[in-house]
């Protein structure tokens, strides 16, 4: 019963992401290390002895702990990869922040001409 | 004096109650310097202030913090042409008839970057205990990995030529905190930096950018930490302007 869970959750977050990509919501590239995650969780939910046999090959004696261990370096990775790319979005913000606010200063905004009475329409 | 053009970079966030009289100050001293005002979005009217007094006003389009609206006025600095940039401080700590030894300085010396100094003679400057240890700290660290004598790296009343500028206008590491790490940094890439005893007032009104207790301690930490980073980034590393 808890191998279908975990297959039907793999399987809904890999249309999911397919759904964010056609719709643009999601990156190509970024897209990619999760797709890999949805893949392993979803061999790992149809064969589950896999992952004993794995453990048995990295001398793991505590299957379940490699599956932790995987999850977490995994995650790691994103979020340096994340932390990495918000880096280059801040400077890019504030560089394009100190572009326009120089420019706001050359060239200030015209404000429009107040609309006198005598021009209004009758 | 030659015919450099020289700008008065001036950061300034929620200072309306020092930054009239700085400006007065400053026209009253330095006549032929141009001036510009980076508003880092105050809250007050700072703004309004500098726009009566006559003075070019950048006001920048979000809160950007010191160091990246510094970095704003020598973008417009380096577009305008200017062959020296003096960043000095909206506080009133920094004393305007001391930008033009600054500057005498910097021609005389053909210094890359003159350093306003508060302890390089006792000039009665009165250092609390916290900075006076964080000062000396990175003195400390900046003889020891240049060889170079700074005796006051957190000093933010400086002269900057051309070359420096251009490399801080275009620089995409400009640090949040520009102080120690950054002269390090530009030591080790072969630029010449020189200190002269200068006086300075302590902050009259407002609130100091570090006041408080955690902003000192994230100071001190964030400064030391960049500092062996760039101390690592250049190790082996010739000396060169690139």
């Amino acid at each position: 019963m808890n191998n279908i869970f975990f297959i039907i959750i793999s399987l809904i977050t890999i249309i999911y992401i397919f759904y964010s990509i056609r719709k643009n919501k999601l990156d190509i590239t970024s897209s990619f290390i999760w797709i890999v995650f949805c893949i392993i969780l979803l061999v790992l939910s149809i064969w589950p002895t896999s992952l004993d046999w794995f453990a048995n090959l990295l001398g793991i004696t505590y299957p379940p702990t490699l599956f932790l261990t995987i999850a977490i370096v995994v995650l790691f990775i994103m979020i340096f990869i994340q932390s990495k790319k918000i880096e280059d979005l801040r400077k890019k913000v504030i560089d394009l922040g100190q572009e326009l606010s120089v420019l706001k200063n050359e060239h200030p905004p015209k404000t429009a001409p107040k609309k006198s009475s005598s021009s209004k329409k009758q | 004096m030659n015919n450099s053009r020289v700008l008065i970079v001036i950061p300034a966030y929620n200072e309306s109650d020092n930054i009239g009289q700085v400006l007065a100050e400053i026209k009253k001293n330095t006549p032929k310097f141009d001036i510009l005002v980076i508003n880092d979005c105050s809250t007050d009217n700072t703004a309004e202030i500098v726009q009566k007094a006559g003075i070019n006003c950048i006001t920048n389009v979000f809160n950007m913090r010191y160091a990246w609206a510094v970095q704003t006025g020598l973008k417009y600095a380096q577009k305008h042409n200017y062959d020296y940039a003096i960043l000095m401080d909206a506080d009133g700590q920094h004393i305007a008839s001391e930008t033009k030894k600054l500057f005498e300085q910097a021609i005389n010396t053909n210094s890359d970057i003159i350093i306003g100094s508060r302890y390089l003679k006792d000039l009665g400057y009165p250092c609390p205990l916290f900075r006076k240890i964080g000062t000396k700290f990175f003195s400390i660290m900046i003889r020891l990995f240049t060889k170079h004598k700074i005796t006051d790296p957190l000093s933010g009343f400086q002269c900057l030529n051309k070359a420096v500028i251009d490399y801080y206008a275009q620089c995409g590491n400009y640090p949040e905190y520009p102080d120690a790490n950054l002269i390090i940094e530009m030591l080790l890439k072969g630029y010449k930096i020189t200190e002269i005893p200068t006086k300075m007032r302590v902050r009259e009104n407002g609130v100091s950018m570090h006041s408080g207790i955690l902003r000192p301690i994230k100071y001190m930490i964030t400064q030391f930490y960049t500092c062996i980073v760039i101390l690592v980034k250049y190790a082996g590393k010739k000396k060169g302007k690139t």
